[in-house]
């Protein structure tokens, strides 16, 4: 027989990790769901029980704290730009958010969400008919990533956008898992492993999102695509520089986790940039080439000072 | 399963529903409102756009479980009281509905949207949120201009920014005349209501599912298949597998080479070995994966060079054939002298040019429901052919075809890729069959991209050569073309890549030499432009080289060229009506060509190209002596003339344009029209939507049979009324003499025919006059007219990153007489849309045989965002045989577009282009090259 699928609505945070602890191996939280259920269809999510935590009111306040703003995780990528205080200190952020997907996507998934997207390649992103003619890669129980044809590494694609403006932006997530919370920096919830790109408790739940407010950022998104709609990232770069100087240039798109480089006005922009290059681990799973996309981060970069007057 | 409550369009609904349904399964199958469409099941496509508590959700990717208690309004409420809500009237009215089946999600996706803009910053502000905001929501057929005029119309009068149109003013409802009047489709108001039935909106009950369970290797010997477990699984019906239905179909009588499911072996990863046919969707997909299958693998052959080399023992894709190779046909014609030709030319230039694979993109994926009853097999599926259907289905089901009825429901795009009889159609017929039961299918978007037939990818060098002063002397192309595993349109593709390079150029020495190849991949098939669309790339491209080396303007160089109206080609093409001259020099006009052509800035470029393409086929591909299109009118005691035709609506508006030439001809308003349409029970012969024959085929049938009914109305008059047939007209649904000594209202001329004698039925037909040379290959692209057009493309080309941007569109084409011009519009802007995919962003990717971009995500159709200003412009050159004038305007129009955005990056950045679709990094690279080899020979 067909396993029994269930779904709950949580009313709250504690009933859903309630949940989530009591079917430990069978669970998946869903926020917007927009990914997550077509990676069910595809059968590269097979999670029966879905904890549906997007009816959770305290997650969806965008509050202003002495230091920074705090964004409920479960604001949705179309409802940031509603909110003033983020269109007049953070304009890279409501960029990035626009970028990602198309509008009616943008109107369902959530800021926490997109964070915790699923990484992407072309050989993983599939039906399951699909992975098992291509042989099943390391991300999903095979033993060889076909991008590369290794057998240690899986490169799936980073492609949280608003992570990557998040980042440079020095971003903070406030974790709940465990009846407490914690504030970390987002980036490092990221592992650069494909196979599990977040060392995140299951369980835990983002609860908001924290972004300092006093450092007079500055900056510049960009992403590269073919379509001007509907599509996941090939690069996202996202660069600041805050009123002390201080310059932080993230990536995606082109490593298993998003890329941050720190430096100042002081350094010199070209080696930062040749820094930034240097660390990113591309591979030939993307509709545009290895090389290309190399190439397309030092473009990017330069043209990213150049708007910032660097 | 859980309980919610819904309250969907204002009533009250108690649902039990699967725990992880979606919302579209919940309103389309438990509630059964199917105006809310599934295009892609991933939520790319926006076809299942719903308001939720008023916040458009996509219903496909939504568990309903999420809704319990909210308010869900779906396309089916937004017409109140019968009348159509303002923005559905802005659908309607501003042509912006062809096949329909995005419409939904476009109304509900624009109702939220309208609202939102913000109307601080103008109208082109407006204009550009509208395009944001609708950028997730595909359409294949528009090109969405005119979707966003309807919308960008509606929001500018909602916020006041334009003054709300007079009712009965702009109103489509009151439109008069026929001929040459714009109009939208006679079933637009069904379709924007979302009342329209597509193949899968039609509820058959007791119904079976059917799944397919499909190869996993691209070549293979089936060894084995275990369906066991599978038939063990609660709820399973039937399993098929390929041993049941041995009988060879293809749509064409020389290429009968597929099975409905594997039999011996599989020749494509994705091709069907077995068929589960279930109470429920759910189960038939389990039970395929219960099916245990054993392959031996062959050696397989994916690369057009592989296939063209010589094979092992049993490594043949398909025994029959004379080579040991795995090519499917070679065609060749020469005409003139090559030889000379070259010595003539002052200048040659050969290239090479590679393509991808294109598949067809229509938003409603292929669906079917099949029955047998005391009449035989019913089916109702999505097709563009269902006359070749009845006959493949006849012939494997072994029945009579006097048992066989097809049925073409609304069908939600075709542009060829539901021209040829399917697999799956066999499939639910015999499966229908053996259990007694009605059977429905409905594929995947990843089913629809592995049934494919989409256009041929293709290898292809061209040698031209010209004057000095600019007059053509050799065309010489040679072509490799993949066919993948089967056979399908592609013998005529063969020849058309090669033969509809004879026009629109004077040419004297031209030959060309085409192999399809079988490989282990989806196969190809016919596509918008069919088979003319890449070698007409190459050899626009080469005009352009050429033009270049003899520094002569290239639309110059073309004008020159020019074949002239009622001439022969060389391979004696009877070119009657040819607007070629026209097209041109309109959209030079308005792109300002002399003023600014090779006057732009580096990154910024001008390019042109000219088109040819055949006004439907003169040969019938079974051969017989039945005429092309015949059209059936019966005129009854009501006055209602009722048009029934075989012709196949995909949503190019056929049934319209029917309906339309029998109104002029008999002065009679579209109200007193009915057409009946694609019902192979009922509705006379016509070979189907292919080959852009519609128009003019089935046209002039309908054409005669209403000049049919005239003539028996004249006759019935002049029995009774003393008065001579000259002296009447029709017009204004009235019959009378220019002395009103007769007067008489419709009513009263249909009781003067009717009397005595009841219902009066006519017939007209079309018959295409004996055409071409009497040499082998002669029949291939013989036409009884042909279509000609031309495109200038104005790009952007950023150097540093080699991307290019469209800025405008300017595009005519030559239709003979535009029976409808809203209509004709749509199609010339749909096709330059669809060229814009293929040059831009479009390519089917396969890794080892197995096709990686199978979705809507990742298979990249522009959306509103890309798509640039399109300027659209009808050339009318009256074609003597076309009715009242008309050619095709649904697939020629393509061909210049592709090669005009080309030609305009090399204007730009001085790079020619000879991979379709353009990469960024191609251009990036040979923008460097030539920038190092300039600095080279300036050092």
């Amino acid at each position: 027989m067909i396993a029994e699928k269930l779904y709950l609505k949580a009313e709250s945070l504690e009933q859903a990790i309630y949940e989530a602890n009591g079917h430990p191996d069978s669970f998946r939280y869903i926020a917007g769901g927009t990914d997550v259920i077509v990676n069910k269809f595809q059968g590269n999510d097979e999670s029966t029980y879905l904890i549906d935590i997007s009816g959770i009111k305290e997650l969806k306040n965008v509050v202003t704290a002495e230091n920074h703003i705090e964004i409920g995780s479960l604001v949705t990528l179309d409802d940031l730009q509603k909110h003033k205080i983020i269109a007049d200190n953070f304009p890279i952020l409501l960029e990035a958010a626009h970028s990602v997907a198309s509008p009616m996507i943008r109107k369902t998934a959530t800021l926490g969400g997109n964070l915790l997207c699923e990484n992407r390649c072309s050989f993983y992103n599939q039906t399951e008919w699909w992975r098992e003619a291509v042989g099943y890669c390391l991300k999903c129980e095979g033993d060889i990533c076909i991008a590369t044809g290794g057998k240690k590494n899986c490169f799936s694609k980073f492609v949280a956008d608003t992570a990557v403006a998040l980042i440079s932006l020095n971003a903070s997530i406030e974790i709940f898992e465990n009846n407490t919370t914690s504030i970390i920096p987002l980036e490092s919830i990221y592992t650069g492993d494909g196979v599990s790109p977040r060392n995140f408790n299951k369980t835990s739940i983002i609860k908001s999102i924290h972004i300092p407010t006093n450092n007079g950022y500055k900056g510049v998104y960009k992403k590269l695509r073919q379509r001007e709609s509907l599509e996941f990232s090939s690069l996202t770069t996202s660069v600041t520089i805050d009123k002390l100087g201080e310059i932080r240039i993230a990536l995606g798109g082109v490593d298993p986790k998003p890329i941050l480089i720190v430096g100042t006005i002081k350094d010199d922009l070209q080696s930062l940039i040749t820094k930034a290059v240097k660390k990113a681990r591309i591979v030939d799973n993307d509709v545009y080439s290895r090389e290309y996309r190399k190439e397309m981060i030092s473009v990017y970069l330069n043209r990213s000072f150049k708007e910032l007057g660097k | 399963m859980k309980q919610i409550k819904l309250k969907i369009n204002g009533k009250q609904y108690d649902l039990l529903v699967n725990n992880h349904e979606m919302l579209s399964s919940v309103i389309r199958e438990k509630v059964g409102l199917t105006g809310t469409k599934v295009g892609c099941d991933q939520g790319s496509c926006g076809a299942c756009t719903v308001l939720v508590n008023k916040e458009p959700v996509l219903s496909c990717i939504t568990p309903a479980l999420r809704f319990d208690n909210a308010e869900i309004t779906t396309i089916e409420a937004i017409a109140k009281d019968g009348e159509l809500h303002e923005l559905q009237e802005k659908f309607v009215e501003k042509g912006a509905i062809q096949c329909g089946f995005c419409t939904p999600g476009m109304v509900m996706t624009s109702l939220s949207l309208v609202p939102t803009l913000k109307k601080e910053d103008g109208v082109e502000s407006i204009i550009h949120q509208i395009k944001d905001g609708l950028s997730g929501n595909l359409c294949r057929c528009t090109g969405y201009k005119k979707i966003i005029e309807a919308v960008a119309e509606y929001a500018l009068e909602k916020h006041g920014l334009k003054p709300v149109s007079e009712k009965g003013k702009s109103n489509y409802k009151t439109i008069s005349g026929a001929v040459g009047v714009g109009r939208p489709y006679i079933e637009a108001e069904k379709k924007v209501k979302g009342s329209a039935d597509y193949a899968d909106d039609i509820v058959s009950k007791n119904a079976l599912h059917c799944k397919f369970l499909r190869s996993i290797y691209p070549h293979a010997k089936i060894e084995n298949i275990d369906l066991t477990e599978a038939l063990k699984l609660e709820g399973v019906h039937y399993i098929a597998t390929g041993k049941e239905l041995p009988i060879k179909f293809g749509v064409l009588p020389i290429s009968q080479d597929e099975t409905a499911m594997a039999v011996e072996k599989v020749r494509y990863i994705g091709e069907i070995v077995a068929a589960v046919a279930a109470d429920s969707e759910d189960i038939a997909a389990e039970a395929c994966k219960l099916i245990k299958v054993q392959y031996k693998r062959i050696k397989e052959f994916l690369q057009i060079d592989d296939s063209l080399n010589d094979v092992g023992e049993n490594e043949k894709i398909h025994e029959y054939g004379k080579f040991n190779n795995n090519i499917h046909k070679k065609a060749e014609l020469r005409f003139g002298d090559q030889q000379q030709g070259l010595l003539d030319a002052d200048v040659t230039s050969k290239m090479s040019f590679e393509f991808e694979g294109i598949n067809h993109g229509f938003t409603e994926p292929h669906a079917a429901t099949a029955f047998w009853d005391e009449n035989g097999l019913t089916i109702t599926t999505a097709t563009q052919v269902p006359h070749y259907l009845h006959r493949a289905l006849a012939k494997v089901m072994e029945v009579p075809l006097s048992r066989v009825r097809v049925i073409k429901p609304y069908l939600g795009g075709g542009f060829g890729g539901k021209s040829d009889p399917f697999p799956h159609e066999v499939i639910v017929s015999h499966i229908a069959r053996k259990t007694g039961r009605p059977v429905r299918v409905r594929l995947t978007r990843e089913e629809v991209f592995l049934t494919n037939h989409g256009r041929h990818p293709s290898k292809l060098t061209v040698q031209m050569g010209i004057s000095k002063d600019g007059f053509m002397k050799v065309l010489d192309a040679d072509v490799a073309i993949d066919g993948g595993a089967y056979g399908s349109f592609g013998v005529v593709t063969s020849y058309y890549n090669g033969v509809l390079l004879q026009a629109p150029y004077k040419l004297d020495n031209f030959g060309f030499r085409t192999y399809r190849v079988y490989t282990n991949k989806p196969q190809c098939g016919a596509m918008r432009g069919h088979g003319a669309v890449n070698t007409r790339f190459a050899v626009e491209s080469m005009i352009d080289e050429l033009a270049n080396k003899i520094k002569m303007d290239p639309c110059e160089l073309r004008m020159k060229n020019f074949l002239d109206s009622n001439t022969l080609t060389v391979g004696h093409y009877r070119i009657t009506s040819n607007g070629s001259r026209e097209s041109l020099q309109k959209v030079m006009e308005q792109s300002e060509w002399k003023k600014r052509y090779g006057k732009l800035k580096t990154g910024h470029g001008l390019g042109v190209g000219c088109g040819f393409f055949i006004s439907g086929s003169a040969l019938p591909i079974i051969w017989n002596e039945l005429p092309q299109s015949v059209v059936h009118l019966k005129l009854d005691f009501d006055g209602r003339v009722l048009i029934t035709s075989g012709a196949s609506d995909i949503g190019q508006g056929s049934d319209t344009m029917l309906a339309i030439i029998v109104s002029e001809v008999l002065g009679l308003g579209m109200d007193k029209l009915f057409v009946l349409a694609a019902d192979t029970l009922i509705t006379p012969v016509d070979f189907g939507s292919y080959s852009s024959r519609v128009t003019f085929m089935a046209g002039n049938a309908a054409k005669d049979a209403a000049e049919n009914l005239k003539k028996e109305i004249i006759d019935a008059i002049i029995k009774v009324k003393e008065i001579s047939a000259e002296e009447l007209n029709f017009a204004d649904s009235r019959v009378f003499s220019n002395d009103k000594k007769v007067d008489l209202s419709w009513l009263e001329v249909v009781d003067i025919l009717t009397a005595k004698r009841g219902a009066v039925s006519v017939s007209g037909k079309y018959i295409s006059p004996k055409l071409g040379g009497d040499f082998k290959g002669s029949g291939a692209g013989l036409s009884p007219s042909y279509t000609f057009g031309a495109v200038v493309a104005e790009v952007d080309v950023d150097t540093e990153t080699g991307q290019v941007k469209i800025l405008n569109v300017w595009g005519a084409h030559d239709c003979g007489k535009a029976l409808n011009p809203l209509a004709v519009e749509g199609q010339l802007e749909g096709s330059w849309h669809m060229g814009i995919g293929q040059a831009m962003s479009e390519q089917m990717k396969y890794y080892n045989g197995l096709l990686v971009n199978n979705n809507f995500l990742d298979y990249k159709i522009p959306t509103t965002l890309d798509t640039p200003p399109i300027h659209a412009n009808i050339i009318e050159t009256n074609d003597p045989e076309g009715p009242f004038g008309a050619k095709e305007a649904g697939e020629g129009a393509i061909h210049p577009v592709l090669p005009a955005i080309a030609n305009a990056v090399f204007n730009a950045v001085g790079v020619r282009i000879t991979k379709l679709p353009i990469s960024a990094e191609d251009v990036l690279n040979q923008i460097k090259a030539n920038k190092l080899s300039k600095e080279k020979s300036l050092a």
